[in-house]
């Protein structure tokens, strides 16, 4: 384990009754790097999330992040994390501009940055409507919004393209992508969609029942895309199927620990 | 700290209904009794009303500013302790209902504060529905020019509102830890409601003055005649009530996993 890690996990498990939603994970985030957390719907990513910022407890195992062990009800460290978890959500009787101040005052940032982050996640022309009344981007880019209000050294984001368009998805790629390069800013991001973050992540952790089945770098994730095959289909349904199957053989071969 | 949460807590009911409509239902209160003072001042005019008037002649008031005034002290002690219910439960169970826990559960803030600025929202709310309450019946007794009204009349009147409230809201801390507990208003609505029953029926045993919720009905009057003072013992356990309420409360959302 590297002493200069962010995040690091031990062992980390968390079950449901008889259902295992995380089973002995280890993991480590370095400092300024993109860490995708890769998997299905149900494969574990957000009850990971969740255990990271202390909101649910793991039954074995451990979380430290910036070196504190992470628990319930910790909050000296929090302030230096910015998250979303799962779906957007935001008081929807207040505007854009007023969740901001809000999450603004409670982490100690200075007032301008409610501002600057309105402009800098596009959301200017929804800054005084109910965060009720928006679209499911822009309620995706608020989100997005608060979790950078307080500039954070970490960001934990779940599935934080959920909701965007794909110029959105470029646009929140790019201003990751950025807020790693310029600011050293370290990125946890979980998702499901393996375009989306080969595009963004240093390294790729992939996980399949709760289990941390492999970790790839950029360049190996580069090469390993080099092999591939096309097919071209016209029927839907077929596509379908045909992305599932591979999907399925692909995880079921990184599980057994045998190539298919 | 406290200061910019209990801050954030007001700000969050900026363009809401609940505070309207509580104070609204409760403020009810005092014109229906006024209607009925109205009718039963004038035995003709009670045979105009028909049912409503033969109701108001049944129901023994008399139109005088001390019936008046009891009868108002039952309906804040009776039917505020369950608008008080619903007052603790919205400002609690909102955060679960609208998904914003895992939000407010990720500042860098101590859940007991957050839990401390609820209890104080709940209380200022709380006091502005009795003063509003108080501030009306005041007027529809000047207004009716009911025998009796004074300034001493007036002022004591405040101070057995202002005593049946304070009671009523000792006991809101355990609604909000059925809430936490919970996460949604269904559970702590009908937990009071439950409660506020059991309540009445206990008050007409020896142990009236032991339950928690028999302790209002037995001020008010609505289980015998209006008690001047109540026993030690019922203080304590108003006490112990409210700081166990307030502890678990606490307890609970500090150790609670948050999976919503």
């Amino acid at each position: 384990m590297s002493a200069a890690a962010v995040v690091t996990t031990a062992g980390l498990t968390k079950r449901y009754g008889n259902v295992t939603a995380v089973a002995d994970l280890d993991l480590e985030v370095r400092p300024g790097e993109i860490y995708a957390f890769l998997g299905r719907n149900g494969a574990g990513k957000t009850t990971t999330i969740r255990m990271l910022l202390g909101l649910i407890r793991p039954d074995a195992g451990e979380v430290r992040v910036f070196g504190h062990q992470v628990r319930l009800d910790q909050p000296s460290w929090l302030g230096r994390v910015g998250s979303l978890v799962e779906t957007a959500t935001a008081y929807p009787n207040l505007t854009v501009r007023e969740n901001l101040e809000l999450q603004r005052r409670l982490t100690g940032a200075p007032a301008v940055a409610v501002g600057q982050v309105i402009e800098q996640l596009g959301l200017g022309a929804a800054a005084d409507r109910r965060a009720g009344q928006l679209s499911l981007g822009n309620k995706q880019r608020l989100a997005l919004a608060r979790a950078l209000v307080h500039s954070p050294e970490l960001l934990v984001l779940d599935e934080p393209a959920n909701g965007l368009d794909p110029a959105g998805i470029v646009e929140i790629r790019e201003l990751l992508r950025s807020l790693a390069d310029d600011q050293g800013t370290t990125v946890f991001i979980s998702s499901h969609i393996l375009v989306e973050v080969a595009h963004l992540a240093d390294r790729i952790g992939i996980v399949h029942n709760g289990r941390l089945v492999e970790e790839l770098d950029r360049a190996a994730l580069v090469a390993a895309a080099r092999a591939f095959s096309a097919e071209q289909l016209t029927e839907q349904q077929r596509a379908d199927a045909l992305l599932t199957l591979e999907l399925e053989r692909y995880f079921l071969a990184r599980t057994d620990g045998s190539v298919q | 700290m406290f200061i910019a949460v209990f801050a954030g807590e007001l700000v969050k009911l900026r363009r809401t209904l609940a505070p309207w409509v509580t104070l609204g239902s409760l403020m009810t209160g005092p014109l229906f009794l006024a209607l009925f003072m109205w009718i039963v001042s004038d035995p003709g005019r009670a045979a105009q009303f028909g049912l409503l008037g033969t109701k108001a002649s049944l129901s023994g008031i008399e139109a005088n500013w001390v019936s008046y005034a009891s009868y108002l002290t039952l309906i804040v002690g009776l039917g505020g302790t369950l608008l008080l219910a619903f007052v603790a439960a919205y400002v609690f169970g909102r955060e679960y209902s609208e998904g914003t826990a895992k939000v407010m559960l990720t500042l860098p803030v101590p859940r007991r504060v957050f839990v401390a600025a609820k209890l104080l929202v709940v209380a200022l709310w709380w006091l502005v529905i009795v003063l509003a309450v108080y501030a009306e019946a005041v007027a529809v007794g000047l207004g009716l020019g009911l025998p009796g009204i004074t300034w001493t009349a007036a002022g004591a009147l405040l101070g057995n509102l202002l005593l049946v409230a304070g009671i009523s809201y000792l006991l809101a801390p355990m609604v909000s830890l059925v809430t936490v507990w919970s996460r949604g208003y269904l559970a702590p609505v009908g937990f009071a409601l439950g409660m506020l029953l059991l309540g009445n029926v206990i008050g007409h045993t020896g142990w009236a003055a032991w339950f928690p919720w028999s302790i209002v009905p037995i001020l008010v009057g609505s289980v015998s005649a209006p008690a001047d003072a109540l026993p030690v013992g019922s203080l304590i356990v108003l006490a112990a009530t409210f700081a166990g309420g307030v502890a678990a409360t606490m307890w609970r959302l500090q150790t609670a996993d948050v999976n919503q």
